[in-house]
């Protein structure tokens, strides 16, 4: 009897210790590289790591935030496996020999767009023939954007004042420095529309904003690793992509409760005490209500939205608000699959920015084997 | 015969040392070069990271043969020697009368050491929207780089006149511009090169920190374009004209520092 117990015992303690060396070898380091700083329109990887995802994937990961040629060459290289990159940033890499692989799109909608005053007269992309454009650069999302949206109107950017403002277009705009500039979607034309609202904004009175994915297919951002890692590690892909999705996914039903978590990374986020209570309330009714398709979130989001008007903490309101606007350029169905047409747009704007000679082989760029939905 | 030889011994002996720095210097830049081609050999990076010397030649030909790098470089030279322009006469201008008065030192000093001690990439963005996307900004980003070392240079410079000296024109009843110009300018003038020497090079700095923020062209827009285009060659040839420019800005002053301080090498 004795002897039996000592045998069940010693096979608990085996057992134990087999599962710790298990988990303790499953559970790797991973640097995630994103570009820009920390902010609300980052909250899936927030809440990733809030409500464990990362953890339960095997894991423990650390958020870096870089310029993106940066993130590009280090995950091509190996020195990191995943990060957050651009599409016409992976053809542009791949094509400079960089073997990057873009695996879960996770904006849907292009996040760029050409805001305009309305002052300036310009009611449509054919009208900004011969005015003055900003934009950040000649490089990156913006100018892709606003190349794609100009050819699909048939213009080139020799047709415009282009000048470029940095990542300033709120500021240059209402000081009248341009009449229109490519922006980011979610964010500046609520800025300079709050500018306007509070006076601040000079003569601008009101703005049109013209989204460049109502023109053209663009790919944006999305998860992408390496080759080496894709075929020598297909499982961590697997999990790591399935980590984001459902992250994505319950930022999408509970955008309330993924404010409140991303705060403590978000230097600065703006949350008072009648905020935080708002969205405690709105995050418990998001929660009874239960899990949506993320078409059916926008809708439910869009009511939260309209909410927001009655909200007195304006400067959170105007985060908060950032983060559903945002929130709205992710939702798919499927979440996180990437259209192959996209990618021959994108390489097409890229040919026409002088960023390629000739078409890219798009084969190795992209793939959606690792999406959890589809088997 | 005798005597003309002994002439040119004398006159070859002192360019001895130059023309062996010369080669050393050159020594120093194969060396890198060559420890560069091996680091590419061994595969340490990958060849998109550090591309082989031999693609960054090819790159930088390219650049030349069809505009681009004399685009940017003119681009940025001219920027850079504005501020510098601007900068030094500044500072020179500030730098004299603070060296004559502590009582303006004491109320300007505590504003121009904050102004030093906060990284220019801290206000650069600052200072393109508040003078434009265009060159005037990166003008006034350079000018403030060299502002500094060459203000405390000026200062330290007319401080460095023995009061022996001051003594002397005072007895001779010398004018205040008899003892600017013959006292104070010569005493200062090492001091004073030595610090055009380092603003040159921060010049350089300066005009492409501006150019990285914004800018329609110019080295630090044609750095910028080339990472997003995933083009390293370029990069790498971008950064060596820079290098380039720096180094021939150093060798300008340096000549210029032979020139007007012969009445040293005399002594």
């Amino acid at each position: 009897m004795m002897r039996k117990a000592v045998m069940v015992l010693a096979a608990v303690v085996m057992i134990a210790l087999g599962v710790t060396v298990t988990m303790a070898q499953e559970t790797s380091d991973q640097t995630l590289f994103l570009t820009f700083v920390p902010n609300i329109q980052f909250s899936p990887f927030y809440v990733a790591i809030e409500k464990g995802y990362f953890a339960e994937a095997g894991f423990n990961v650390t958020i870096e935030h870089g310029d993106e040629p940066i993130g590009v060459d280090l995950i091509a290289s190996g020195s990191r496996q995943f990060g957050i990159i651009s599409g016409e940033q992976v053809i542009a890499a791949r094509a400079n020999g960089r073997p990057v692989v873009y695996v879960y799109q996770w904006f849907h909608q292009f996040p760029v767009a050409i805001v305009a005053t309305e002052n300036s007269g310009i009611e449509s992309i054919a009208d900004l023939a011969g005015r003055r454009v900003g934009l950040p650069g000649r490089f990156g999302a913006s100018y892709s954007g606003l190349i794609a949206t100009l050819s699909a109107n048939g213009m080139t950017e020799g047709d415009l004042s282009l000048q470029e403002i940095g990542f300033n277009a709120p500021e240059v705009i209402c000081i009248g420095g341009v009449e229109a500039a490519a922006v980011y979607v979610n964010n500046e034309p609520l800025q300079i529309q709050n500018r306007i609202d509070a006076g601040d904004c000079g003569s601008v009175t009101g703005i049109r904003v013209f989204p460049v994915s109502d023109y053209a297919a663009v790919v944006s951002n999305g998860l992408v690793t390496n080759e080496q890692t894709i075929t020598e590690n297909p499982e961590l892909v697997g999990a790591m992509v399935g980590a984001i999705d459902q992250a994505v996914r319950d930022v999408l039903n509970n955008p309330a409760e993924a404010y409140l978590m991303s705060a403590a990374y978000v230097e600065g986020l703006p949350l008072s005490d009648d905020f935080r209570a708002w969205l405690e309330a709105e995050s418990a009714s998001a929660s009874e209500r239960g899990d949506a398709s993320p078409l059916e979130s926008v809708v439910y989001n869009q009511a939260l939205r309209d909410a927001l008007v009655d909200v007195s903490d304006r400067d959170a309101a105007l985060q908060f608000e950032i983060l559903l606007n945002t929130a709205a350029l992710w939702a798919n169905d499927p979440l996180g699959y990437t259209d192959p047409a996209a990618w021959e747009t994108t390489a097409q704007t890229l040919i026409t920015m002088g960023f390629l000679d000739e078409a890219p082989d798009l084969s190795g760029a992209f793939t959606n084997d690792f999406l959890p939905q589809i088997p | 015969m005798q005597a003309v030889k002994n002439l040119q011994s004398v006159q070859m002996r002192p360019r001895k040392p130059a023309f062996r720095r010369a080669w050393l210097s050159w020594i120093g830049i194969v060396s890198v070069i060559a420890l560069w081609q091996i680091v590419v050999w061994l595969r340490v990076y990958p060849e998109f990271i550090i591309p082989p010397p031999i693609s960054v030649v090819e790159r930088f030909w390219e650049a030349l043969a069809d505009g681009t790098l004399w685009l940017h470089t003119s681009t940025t030279v001219s920027q850079m020697l504005a501020g510098l322009l601007f900068g030094v006469v500044s500072a020179v201008i500030l730098g004299t009368l603070i060296g004559k008065s502590r009582a303006l030192e004491a109320l300007l000093s505590p504003l121009i050491v904050a102004v030093q001690s906060t990284p220019v990439v801290a206000y650069a963005p600052l200072l393109v929207i508040w003078f434009g996307s265009g060159p005037t900004s990166k003008i006034v980003t350079s000018a403030l780089i060299v502002f500094f070392p060459m203000l405390l240079n000026t200062m330290i410079g007319i401080r460095s006149v023995p009061v022996m000296m001051h003594d002397l024109m005072r007895s001779l009843h010398a004018t205040r511009w008899q003892t600017f110009r013959m006292v104070e300018v010569p005493y200062a003038l090492p001091v004073l090169l030595g610090g055009l020497k380092v603003s040159a090079t921060l010049a350089v700095i300066g005009a492409v920190v501006g150019e990285f923020v914004m800018a329609d062209a110019g080295l630090g827009r044609l750095i910028n374009q080339a990472r997003f285009s995933f083009d390293t060659p370029l990069v790498l040839v971008a950064v060596i004209t820079l290098a380039a420019i720096a180094r021939f800005m150093y060798g300008m002053i340096s000549v210029l520092e032979r020139r007007l301080l012969f009445w040293q090498r005399r002594q």
